[in-house]
């Protein structure tokens, strides 16, 4: 028999990875372009920014409109505390009128005094029940945002987050990834382990195959553990079996 | 698909193959398996034959060798004696103990 590997499938796996690859560029763009639009539908705004976290509130993306959001940005995740990273965890958008007299992170209005943010309101990114992440919108002037810019907010992240989660797939290419290895892996043993009976029985391919798939019936253990078990003895010193 | 002319022809042992797929998919239905993971399994443990073709073979629109034919059972069997095995009823003793 040939042993030929089904290729349509290889190209078919590899080409859905990289097509996940270029997902990930995709949520990179349409994050950038996100918070350009917010910074835009809410007027009297210097900049806004949109971040995604992973499951343990690690950044996996961010968008900013300019270096004043991505610099207040990253003093968030340096201090572990800010507005959007109580956004993100209480699930529910926070409003700091006034950063300077605002005393609920007192070390991110610090590193954040000599920007030029007064007023900021951020709202999480729920899809369903999971929370992709934060956006936040900032002001030069103090109390810049209220309940009335929430609420338009908050209508406005709700689709923008369903549309994410479609796009979001970061831990994707990596589970498939592992699928693939460990296909290829459980294949290879057993090829090896094929190739040890040909050789130790003078077997051809078929019949080898044919002695490991006893082994696997008969021991009712998977054809990879009987393989794995077969190459372990060879290595451990041979028998005159 | 390969260049095995052999494949996809009526052959003497037509009626077991049309048997052995009838009961394959019975087989993966009642456990629930799909049919991609069941290709998954089948192409780890040596399979050569592609996803597209094993699905055609299972609803019993395209013949397979029988090595492959005899692999694929494998694969749907390694996957259904991994499933938890039924809860046992209780004696009195296991209770006591």
């Amino acid at each position: 028999m040939p042993q030929q590997l089904p290729l349509d499938e290889l190209t078919l796996a590899l080409a859905r990875i990289n097509g996940l690859l270029l997902t990930e560029e995709k949520v990179d763009r349409a994050v950038q372009l996100l918070a350009e639009g917010i910074r835009d539908a809410f007027p009297g705004s210097s900049g806004a920014g949109v971040s995604l976290l992973d499951e343990h509130g690690n950044r996996t993306s961010t968008g900013a409109t300019d270096p004043v959001v991505l610099e207040a940005d990253e003093a968030q995740y340096e201090l572990g505390q800010g507005p959007c990273l109580t956004a993100w965890a209480t699930e529910r958008t926070v409003l700091m009128h006034d950063v300077a007299t605002d005393d609920r992170w007192p070390l991110w209005s610090q590193a954040v005094r000599d920007l030029s943010i007064r007023s900021v309101i951020s709202a999480p990114l729920m899809a369903g029940t999971r929370c992709l992440g934060a956006l936040k919108i900032y002001s030069t002037q103090p109390g810049a945002y209220d309940a009335a810019t929430a609420r338009p907010l908050e209508k406005l992240v709700v689709p923008a987050a369903t549309l994410l989660a479609n796009i979001q797939s970061s831990e994707a290419p990596k589970r498939f990834t592992q699928v693939l290895t460990s296909a290829l892996l459980s294949r290879d043993t057993i090829n090896r382990a094929q190739g040890f009976l040909m050789h130790r029985h003078g077997l051809d391919q078929g019949a080898a195959l044919q002695r490991l798939l006893e082994l696997s019936k008969t021991s009712r253990q998977s054809l990879f553990s009987v393989s794995t078990d077969i190459l372990t003895e060879t290595k451990s010193g041979p028998d005159d079996g | 698909m390969t260049g095995d002319g052999d494949r996809g022809r009526p052959d003497p042992g037509s009626g077991l193959e049309q048997e052995q797929s009838r009961l394959l998919r019975k087989a993966l239905h009642h456990a629930g398996i799909r049919h991609g993971d069941l290709w998954l399994r089948y192409f780890s443990i040596g399979g050569t034959v592609g996803e597209y073709e094993v699905d055609a073979y299972i609803q019993s629109l395209m013949s397979l060798p029988p090595d492959q034919r005899d692999l694929i059972a494998h694969a749907a069997n390694e996957l259904i004696d991994e499933f938890p095995p039924l809860p046992r009823a209780p004696y009195l003793e296991d209770l006591i103990q």
